[in-house]
């Protein structure tokens, strides 16, 4: 379990009080990561017009890989096309994927996308643009951002950003770094001026249904009668533990809430 | 509610575009030459290149990254004052402009009849030979003034005012009267010149933005520092009859009342004077015929305003307030395509003279020596030949304030039409697509059924190259070089960063190939493009390999014109002297504009992220990461009309008509609708775009506004009912 839990290097730190849904990264990234024309790695979150005339408001963020400290797809995935690197990237090999779509059903942020229309399919996801990052660029969405919605480091430093943020600025967002503690831990870093839940976010819970996944798959044979037993089998694990997370989540919510009100900020 | 992109909903591509994925893997690679001699590309062909943005006219620096002979990537360049490192949503779709499967790569001819689409390939030789020939039986029969020249607002338009002026033509139609005009003009009359720099430092503390989307209408770095600014507590107050995606970044939205924004910004300067409000310094020092504006808006009050804006006296009267208190620190956009009602002129003048009394010229305004440096040469050549046709146009009879290089492009095709004062018969277009880009769609095209020959430039099969009768294919703008750009202190190069595909020609090589057929070579004294950049180079003691790693130049740095302005008066002009001397009125005055009758709505347009103008809606990336183009009505009057979200409506205005879906939405005004420009193309040459949306030119009347100019574009009052 240790490993998997390790801090991530690199982290994101994406602001929807920025985000003015233009869709630079969505391009960027389709044209750095040669993505195919029925696939994308990023798509935008939203809350859709809220209020009524005139008083309206909208929010979007570019949403993307979490990058999982404990990531559910890594589990899930039999063959080990998706692995976490020491840097804390949830990558993917293509060479190796058999296109079995298990990741898709595991991940609670329903990130890995899939070539849709391709004659064989493969799985689409964020890698952090690794190639970019190896030259010492920034991966292409957080360097293209036209308003810095999207940025990039060293993932303490992300985070600290992030607190900081939500801190001097209690009124303009609400207190929650979502990715700090969804799903275990992820090294992407969202920060809101609304809740979560209605930019169109799952609800993931502090922990990761990893484990429970790898006590399914990591015994599960690579033969093809057996996937199905894995596949059903992640599915129930992850309804379950959806559910379990909705509940905590909320707890931690209010916990939270009242801890903000103690505070007297 | 609106439609967005999810993890698995995009715009389908037709049947013809789809599967061609794989960026530019059709056609070989074109490795750039000049860049590997520089060393900028190793012997793979893999490497950075330095280069400029044209896929808006903003211009950002880019970085071409390059893998065996191919773009792969596109980067902002960090060391261009647009881009400062980003580059924006069409921007990064760049790559898929150059390798877009319906480029026109060869000289096309025209077999079929106009608008049927039936061209042949054809050599450069025998496709400038009958531009040529054509070009000069029309002189001989009818005249120079017989040709008409159109082109837009691209850096290399010095040699395109070459063919035409030399040619001796007077008739030139840009894009500026569809677009900014009003501004222009405004600026002219008050600052003597065409736009002032705004300044976003961190003190800026309130900016009134009139109509100026500058989240959907990106300018890169402008939009970055707004952004910037919004974060640390900036104020920002946006006018627009829709929440667009500035609106829902402002600090406060107003829902004007369109065409009323002159009303409000009177009843500013109302407020500012009659509270004495305004900068005393400033306006006795800098500026003249303060004491006429004071007469003239001593009726314009907040109280006058309200009903006519539908924004209350109390909200004017604040913002009036809070602006001058933050001045200098203040800013009152001006707007960015400003041609909206026949008022927008006044609209424009105000605004400027509302950032004249709070005295912010130097703090969130500066002189702007634009886009031509005196410091860089220019190949020699002779004086033009003396044109005594009138323009077709109308400026300067008709117009006398508008300068020539604006023009004003709808009156143009009028005169085409009426044959008055003489009558068109050829047109040469470059990089402009007026089959689009006018009002009223149905007239262009009979314009065009008036003429013997067109002839036009660009890179892709756009709608007026359909209806052409030759085709010229350009270079793509990373296959090129242009004359160079300055900016600021800086002045940037564009260079190839493949060499163009198929038989593309840059336009500087095409115009020197067509002035040396008519006879005009000395106008045209370069012996390639290099050779041209050379010769502009030449005064700042570079060379172009220096240039060329970098991407830019060092200018010596300009003189600060301080508190001198190029007016008549030598000051900013709140009176203008000029106005009054051809009957303008010289402060702005109100004029109310015309509303749509019972049953009917305003007609607006504006721009969308993901597209410029009528040029990229067939960029296959664009297309990917686009909404649906669709008619937008507020919600509560499609529920007392009974349409609903996605119904297929018929949209009628006095000149036209178009089909297309509905958007039901509280983010518009209920007496407006609004329609994404830029679609309904006519051209099956372009297989992603054609039969996406339809097209507003169709509805769109034609009104110029009697000063400035300017087409007012939402002027146009339509009816919508279930198709």
């Amino acid at each position: 379990m240790a490993e998997h839990s390790k801090s991530p290097r690199y982290g994101f730190l994406i602001d929807a009080s920025l985000c003015i849904d233009c869709r630079s990264c969505m391009v960027a990234c389709s044209v750095e990561n040669k993505v195919s024309m029925d696939s994308t790695r990023i798509w935008i979150k939203e809350t859709g017009i809220t209020g009524n005339y005139p008083d309206l408001k909208r929010f979007t963020a570019p949403y993307h890989c979490m990058h999982c400290k404990d990531p559910s797809c890594v589990s899930a995935c039999t063959v080990s096309a998706l692995t976490r690197t020491d840097d804390g990237i949830v990558a993917y090999n293509k060479d190796i994927c058999i296109g079995c779509r298990y990741c898709m059903y595991a991940c609670p942020f329903e990130v890995p996308n899939y070539e849709w229309d391709e004659r064989f399919p493969l799985v689409v996801k964020c890698d952090m643009c690794f190639s970019r990052l190896e030259e010492g660029q920034q991966p292409a969405c957080a360097a293209t951002c036209p308003t810095n919605a999207i940025r990039f480091g060293r993932y303490e430093t992300m985070l600290a950003e992030a607190h900081r943020l939500i801190t001097e600025h209690p009124d303009k967002y609400v207190q929650h770094v979502y990715g700090e503690t969804e799903n275990g831990g992820t090294a992407t870093l969202y920060i809101s001026p609304v809740p979560f839940e209605e930019l169109g976010f799952p609800e993931a819970g502090t922990t990761s249904p990893a484990y429970s996944n790898r006590l399914v798959t990591e015994g599960t044979p690579m033969v093809a009668g057996a996937m199905l037993v894995g596949l059903s089998g992640t599915y129930l694990t992850i309804k379950h533990l959806k559910e379990e997370a909705a509940k905590e989540r909320q707890e931690a919510e209010q916990t939270k809430a009242s801890h903000t009100e103690e505070d007297g900020k | 509610m609106t439609h967005y992109i999810t993890r698995r909903s995009f715009l389908k591509l037709s049947a013809a575009a789809a599967g061609t994925l794989a960026i530019g893997q059709l056609l070989p690679p074109m490795v750039a030459q000049a860049a590997t001699d520089a060393g900028l590309l190793n012997a793979h062909g893999d490497g950075y290149i330095p280069s400029m943005c044209e896929m808006c006219v903003w211009r950002c620096g880019l970085i071409a990254k390059v893998k065996d002979g191919r773009v792969v990537k596109l980067d902002g360049n960090p060391d261009h004052p647009h881009s400062k490192g980003h580059l924006c949503v069409r921007g990064q779709s760049g790559v898929m402009n150059t390798y877009d499967p319906d480029r026109v790569l060869d000289p096309l001819i025209r077999v079929g009849q106009r608008g049927e689409g039936k061209f042949r390939i054809a050599s450069w030789d025998e496709a400038l030979d009958l531009t040529a020939n054509k070009m000069l039986a029309i002189k001989d029969t009818y005249g120079p003034e017989a040709m008409v020249f159109s082109s837009t607002h691209n850096l290399s338009q010095p040699q395109f005012e070459n063919i035409l002026y030399a040619f001796g033509s007077p008739n030139y139609g840009t894009q500026r009267s569809l677009c900014f005009n009003a501004m222009i003009v405004a600026n002219l009359m008050t600052y003597g010149m065409e736009e002032p720099e705004r300044i976003y430092d961190d003190q800026l503390e309130y900016v009134i933005l009139t109509g100026r989307n500058l989240m959907e209408a990106i300018s890169t770095s402008e939009t970055s520092a707004l952004s910037d600014g919004i974060a640390r507590g900036m104020k920002v107050v946006y006018l627009d009859p829709r929440f667009t995606k500035t609106a829902a970044k402002a600090t406060e939205w107003l829902p004007i009342k369109p065409g009323t924004d002159l009303a409000f910004h009177l009843a500013l300067l109302n407020v500012i004077v009659t509270e004495d409000l305004y900068n005393h310094s400033f306006v006795n020092d800098y500026t003249v015929g303060f004491e006429h504006l004071a007469q003239e808006i001593e009726t314009y009050t907040p109280e006058w305003a309200a009903p006519i804006t539908e924004i209350s006296a109390e909200t004017i009267r604040r913002i009036a307030r809070e602006f001058a208190a933050a001045a200098p620190h203040a800013l009152a956009h001006n707007g960015w395509r400003t041609s909206n009602f026949i008022n927008s002129f006044h609209t424009q003048r105000a605004i400027t003279i509302l950032n004249t009394l709070v005295g912010n010229w130097n703090v969130a305004l500066r002189a702007s020596g634009g886009e031509s440096s005196s410091a860089l040469g220019a190949p020699p050549q002779p004086p033009y030949p003396r044109s005594s046709a009138q323009r077709l146009d109308g400026v300067p009879s008709r117009y006398p304030v508008v300068p020539l290089k604006l023009g004003v492009f709808q009156e143009l095709r009028e005169s085409i039409l009426s044959g008055e004062p003489y009558q068109a018969h050829g047109w040469f277009i470059s990089r402009q697509n007026p089959v689009m880009s006018l009002p009223d769609r149905a007239r262009t095209l009979a314009a065009f059924e008036k003429m013997d020959f067109i002839a036009t430039v660009d890179i892709i099969m756009n709608d007026t190259a359909w209806f052409s009768d030759v085709v010229l294919p350009e270079a793509s703008y990373l296959e090129r070089y242009d004359p160079l750009s300055p900016v600021g202190d800086r002045v940037f190069l564009r260079q190839p960063v493949i060499e163009p595909q198929g038989n593309a020609k840059s336009a500087l090589w095409i115009y020197k190939q067509l002035g040396e057929r008519l006879g005009l070579g000395d106008y045209f004294q370069y012996e390639d493009e290099e050779d041209y950049i050379r010769q502009q180079l030449a005064p700042l003691g570079v060379t172009l390999e220096e240039v060329r790693s970098k991407g830019y130049a060092e200018l010596p740095p300009a003189d600060d014109p301080g508190f001198e302005w190029n007016t008549p008066s030598g000051k900013i002009e709140i009176y203008s002297e000029t106005l009054a001397n051809v009957n303008f009125p010289a402060v702005p005055t109100w004029q109310a504009p015309p509303e749509p009758p019972q049953g009917q709505f305003y007609l607006l347009t504006g721009k969308v992220a993901q597209s410029t103008q009528f040029g990229t809606q067939n960029n296959q990336l664009l297309h990917k990461y686009s909404d649906e183009p669709r008619l937008w009505i507020n919600n509560n009057i499609a529920a007392e009309r009974n349409l609903a979200d996605g119904d297929w409506v018929e949209v009628t205005s006095e000149v036209g008509q178009v089909h297309i879906h509905l958007q039901v939405t509280p983010a518009i005004r209920p007496d407006c609708v609004y329609l994404p420009p830029g679609y309904g193309h006519l051209s099956k040459g372009l297989t992603t775009a054609f039969g996406i949306g339809a097209s507003d030119s169709v509805l769109h009347v034609t009104y110029s506004d009697p000063i400035s100019g300017s087409q007012a574009l939402s002027q146009t009052f339509v009816t919508v009912r279930k198709a």
